[in-house]
């Protein structure tokens, strides 16, 4: 990721926070040692945590076992090359989990951003009451851990127990979501998020500078043009922000449709890459496989993230320099 | 300690010679409790062994309780875990990976291959007199024993079996349970039609075991072996015909598409929404501790022997359980007198089944007595249904063998039925489990004959 | 923090009145009040009927749980389940409970002082190579953390630390996006005159940062704190793979287990629902308590 987005970030909030000048007074030279003693807990619980855990995952997944006569004999380590890689992307499984969650994004990002965008601005209209309210009753659900939501909805998908499909359905409305298990996890995902990027948006606007809204008044606009052609462009760097986190999110899925199995027989082992990774690895023991698709998970999250960061710094700068 | 061992063995090696039931019994109950007695005086001098054990079989603790109060030279720190399918081999397989695996664990006959291609049980051969192995039935010794090999100690035969509501049967009209595959889905239609809601089963899309069953006691061979070669024929005649059967039934909507123990399908049978419950002797008292809760259901359940294609009594075996020993266990001579004792004593049976929740059919035939005594058979209307399950344990169908890869199997198969109702067919999903399963023996390096 | 908080309040009161002006004004298809707070109703009725569902459902047996059956009165099992909750393996519920406090508050205070070091040492220091460093930082950021659980845990039973305390702690101590958090809140917390004055007093470098930084950037430290622990109470999948000995639980992982072994075994749905009642509620209670940090810490995580 860039560096100059960092930096861009750090000016904007810093003119956003504190209102102070920026503390960036040229620090003296050659002082390593305080820095030094600063980074290294860090840095190290990073190397331990993240970059021999890859590194030794890589190493890994070069490899597989090797068995003799029937396969109830000793097991041998053999080194393969790429053949795992080659193996998993060969899986129509291993593709299915990918295009799972290419579906999941495509409904649940819109949704999700779309709802928490909306919410945001009513609580930001001048109408909303109780603000402090729904703004704390909306965020709730962000509270509840991921394994409970998915519990608590698996139960209220399900016809017979839950009050949920027993109301709609004496209402004329059948909704049968075990049996549609994409829309019913992102259904516990959306309760889940929707609430805690509500107030992300909702603190975007709430800081948005007062002339350019007057501006707008005087131009005549009302309420909903507002809304949408001079307060959403301005929160822009949220929406981005938000659709970026969720997105590497969402390539995690993982918990709620593990949940979701015991309910939905539609919800199948493999039906996430993370659920095929662990499936490799504790159903089949097959810890080579399992290393590759880990790699080409976090892989496929990075160069999408630097794909997303990139379209979009590039717009961004764009249109900064035609205000100019 | 080496005094009871000695005494352990000496009366294995006379089990061994005397096949008269009642006087092993006998002797192996002077053992549990005169040998346990004498054992204290050395066990005190060495303090006594401890072994950790994981399982999830209905009535565990009480048997752990039983052996721990009785034995002083071991002592079993059990833990219960999740269902192998439920989470409870994943498990396991970690726990061995990280080399803190319990010395001695459950693992159905099916997933016993599995376990032993992955290294992650022992070889107790040496541990297993002749005379042990003797006890058993055939079919379990059969499932236990692999490339020449003992692997695990059978603890249940797993013999399949109807479970139905005596009550609602009746009020469709039907007086005796069917005893053919037709009479199975001609009651279904009679069910269906006498009360809408009702189904008389469930077809379980996520767990393949029963259909596996069934195709075991049409005579189907999913996995055999010749020399160091592998035959695999999942969607051989024999299991199309059944795969066939049961796309009809679910294409005609008499039975439902549930997963296997959901909230779902237990609310249907409390509520009496499903009649019926195609299942193993195990599974009466699972389907007990699973409905006992709801009004109408307990006295009003009865068991049938499972339905067959020309009236002519099978079985295939559904589930059914072994203790296996970990692959690093330094203590695998104490787990093995621990499993030795949970399978072969009447103690430990009796401290399994009367603990209420366990109908499980001892894979060791001279405990059946002791089994069928301790079973309390009031949620059944005081059916023998021991008898029932005798009588089908031996009809199983001999020559079935499970083979490594049977995750995979499985797990091709649960994709598949996924779809049922949406394009998917049962018959479908066998041609891509043969294919995969193929495939998976050839990435462990093993010959697959084509 | 205080700054952040009255400067928002101080924007909102201004700009709601120039908004309710307009409002006033233009009529003729704007939102009425009405549907404005009818819409925001409707949106808390669907985030919090699951919570109150669990509430009525923590209170049910297995047969009105699975049955559907109402909550009355008279088949209130509340404190059955409390009592079978805290029985069920020898109290072992409450000891996940515990383990989770330990995990998630000793993770997250140990991971907020990490990250609010290392973000200082990026903001307040110049040395060569800082920035690639700090960009490091920010790929770490991208990388998702169960793609890491995995291999994780291949390297953890390597070196034989599976299925131990540090094997879920450890890993939870690692938060690049509390670094780059952490930067962010010391740009805007702590002026750089400030610590020149310091240093020109003669104090060690440290000792400032003990003394001087660290205290002026406490509320980023507890935004930080905050984002973490919600992240280790929740986090499931790293403990699902390292431990396997009940003993070491967090309570997510507890109730999954719990969970699957209802799989034949209903009379645990009742203990899996109301432990999900109890565990939610610590959050719940933190969430409603220290409502303006995690709003400030929303915030600052967002302009960007």
């Amino acid at each position: 990721m860039s560096l100059r987005t960092a930096d861009t970030a750090r000016t904007a909030g810093t003119a956003r926070t504190a209102g102070t000048a920026r503390a960036v007074a040229p620090r003296r030279r050659g002082r390593y040692g305080a820095p030094a003693v600063l980074l290294a807990p860090f840095l190290t619980l990073f190397t331990a945590a993240t970059l021999v855990p890859i590194g030794y995952a890589v190493y890994l997944s070069l490899f597989t076992e090797h068995r003799s006569g029937l396969g109830f004999g000793p097991v041998q380590t053999v080194f393969t090359g790429l053949g795992n890689y080659t193996r998993a992307l060969g899986d129509p499984v291993f593709r299915g989990g990918f295009t799972t969650i290419a579906e999941y994004c495509l409904l649940y990002i819109p949704v999700m951003v779309g709802l928490s965008l909306t919410v945001a601005l009513l609580l930001d209209s001048a109408l909303a009451r109780a603000k402090r309210f729904f703004q704390l009753a909306l965020f709730l659900p962000h509270a509840v851990p991921g394994i409970i939501a998915a519990l608590i909805w698996a139960y209220l998908y399900t016809p017979g127990i839950s009050p949920v499909v027993g109301a709609l359905g004496s209402a004329g409305v059948h909704v049968d979501l075990l049996g549609h298990p994409l829309p019913a996890v992102v259904n516990m995902a959306v309760w889940e998020w929707t609430g805690y990027n509500m107030v992300i948006f909702f603190a975007g606007l709430q800081a948005l500078p007062r002339e350019v809204l007057e501006a707008a008044l005087v131009d005549g606009a009302g309420p909903l043009r507002t809304a949408l052609s001079i307060k959403l462009p301005l929160i822009k760097a949220s929406i981005t922000m938000v659709c970026l986190f969720t997105l590497i999110g969402s390539l995690q899925l993982f918990t709620e449709p593990m949940i979701l199995q015991g309910a939905s027989s539609q919800v199948t082992t493999n039906w996430t890459p993370n659920m095929f990774a662990y499936s490799a690895a504790f159903g089949r023991n097959d810890y080579g496989l399992a290393a590759a698709s880990s790699v080409m998970l976090a892989l496929a999250a990075a160069a999408l993230s630097f794909i997303v960061t990139r379209v979009t710094r590039t717009r961004s700068e764009r249109r900064t320099e035609a205000a100019r | 300690m080496s005094t009871h061992r000695t005494a352990r063995r000496r009366v294995l090696r006379l089990a061994a010679v005397l096949t008269t039931s009642a006087l092993s019994i006998s002797l192996l109950a002077a053992c549990g409790s005169s040998g346990g007695g004498s054992a204290s005086s050395s066990a005190s001098s060495h303090g006594p062994v401890t072994i950790t054990f994981w399982a999830w079989a209905k009535g565990t603790q009480q048997v752990v309780d039983a052996f721990n109060a009785s034995h002083k030279d071991v002592h079993v720190d059990f833990e219960q875990i999740p269902s192998g399918v439920a989470g409870g081999y994943a498990k396991i397989s970690d726990a061995v990976k990280a080399g803190n695996a319990p010395d001695l664990f459950n693992v159905e006959y099916a997933a016993l291959p599995d376990f032993v291609s992955q290294g992650a049980v022992q070889d107790i051969t040496s541990l297993v007199p002749a005379g042990l192995k003797a006890k058993y039935l055939p079919q379990s010794v059969e499932q236990t024993t692999l490339g020449g090999s003992t692997w695990a100690l059978p603890l249940d035969a797993a013999p399949q079996a109807l479970f139905y509501r005596k009550d609602l049967f009746a009020k469709a009209g039907i007086t005796t349970p069917p005893t053919t595959w037709a009479d199975y889905q001609a009651d279904a239609v009679k069910l269906k039609a006498a009360e809408p809601n009702t189904r008389i089963g469930t077809f379980f899309p996520d767990d393949p075991s029963t259909l596996e069953a069934f195709a075991w006691q049409n005579g189907a061979h999913w996995f055999s072996s010749s020399g160091d070669t592998w035959k695999i024929a999942v969607d051989s005649p024999a299991t199309k015909k059944v795969a066939d059967y049961w796309d009809g039934l679910v294409s005609k909507d008499l039975v439902r598409v549930q997963t296997s123990f959901s909230q779902q399908w237990t609310a249907s049978l409390q509520k009496g929404e499903t009649a019926a419950y195609l299942g193993a002797a195990w599974g009466g008292g699972v389907l007990q501790g699973t409905v006992a809760g709801a009004p109408g259901n307990a006295g009003n359940w009865a068991v049938a022997p499972v339905p067959t294609w020309d009236g002519q009594p099978a079985s295939g075996m559904l589930g059914g359980s072994t203790f296996a020993v970990s692959k690093d266990s330094q203590k695998a001579q104490a787990a093995v007198e621990f499993a030795t004792w949970a399978t072969t004593t009447p103690q430990g049976i009796q401290a399994r089944i009367a603990s209420g929740t366990s109908s499980m059919f001892p894979a060791d035939p001279e405990l059946l007595p002791a089994a069928k005594a301790a079973f309390n058979t009031s949620f059944y209307g005081g059916q023998d249904i021991y008898a029932v399950f005798t009588a089908a344990s031996k009809t199983i169908v001999q020559g079935w063998q499970w083979g490594p890869g049977l995750s995979v199997t499985n797990s091709t198969l649960k994709d598949a039925f996924a779809k049922l109702g949406q394009g998917g067919t049962i018959d479908g999903a066998l041609g891509s489990a043969q294919s995969a399963t193929v495939s998976d023996l050839g990435t462990l390096g093993l010959k697959v004959a084509q | 923090m205080s700054a952040v908080a009255t400067k928002e309040t101080d924007t909102a009161q201004e700009t709601g009145a120039v908004r309710s002006a307009t409002a006033g004004r233009s009529r003729p298809w704007s939102l009425s009040k009405t549907a404005v707070n009818g819409a925001l109703v409707l949106v808390t009725v669907y985030t919090l009927l699951p919570l109150g569902w669990l509430l009525t459902a923590a209170a049910k047996n297995t047969p009105d749980l699975l049955g559907g059956n109402g909550l009355t009165p008279s088949n209130v099992h509340l404190v059955q389940n409390l009592h079978d909750l805290a029985t069920q393996d020898g109290g072992i519920y409450f000891r996940w409970y515990l383990n989770s406090l330990l995990y998630a508050g000793l993770g997250a205070l140990l991971c907020a002082l990490v990250c609010v070091c290392a973000g200082y040492a990026f903001e307040v220091y110049r040395f060569r190579g800082k920035e690639k460093l700090f960009g490091l930082v920010l790929l770490g950021v991208l990388v998702p953390t169960t793609a890491l659980a995995l291999p994780m845990y291949l390297l953890a039973s390597e070196i034989g630390v599976v299925d131990t305390f540090w094997a879920v702690f450890i890993p939870s101590l690692v938060f690049p996006f509390g670094v780059y958090l952490s930067r962010v809140f010391c740009a805007g917390y702590i002026p750089g005159e400030v610590l020149e004055a310091a240093r020109m007093d003669g104090a060690k470098e440290l000792r400032i940062f003990w003394s001087i930084g660290l205290r002026m950037v406490m509320p980023g430290f507890v935004t930080v704190f905050l984002f973490q622990f919600t992240a280790i109470w929740n986090n499931f999948f790293l403990p699902l793979v390292m431990l396997s000995n009940t003993k070491l639980f967090p309570v997510s992982l507890g109730l999954y287990v719990w969970n699957s072994q209802t799989h034949g075994n209903p009379e645990f749905y009742p203990l899996v629902v109301t432990g999900s009642l109890l565990a939610v509620v610590p959050l719940v209670v933190a969430f409603v308590a220290l409502q303006r940090h995690w709003k400030a810490g929303l915030t600052a995580g967002s302009v960007k």
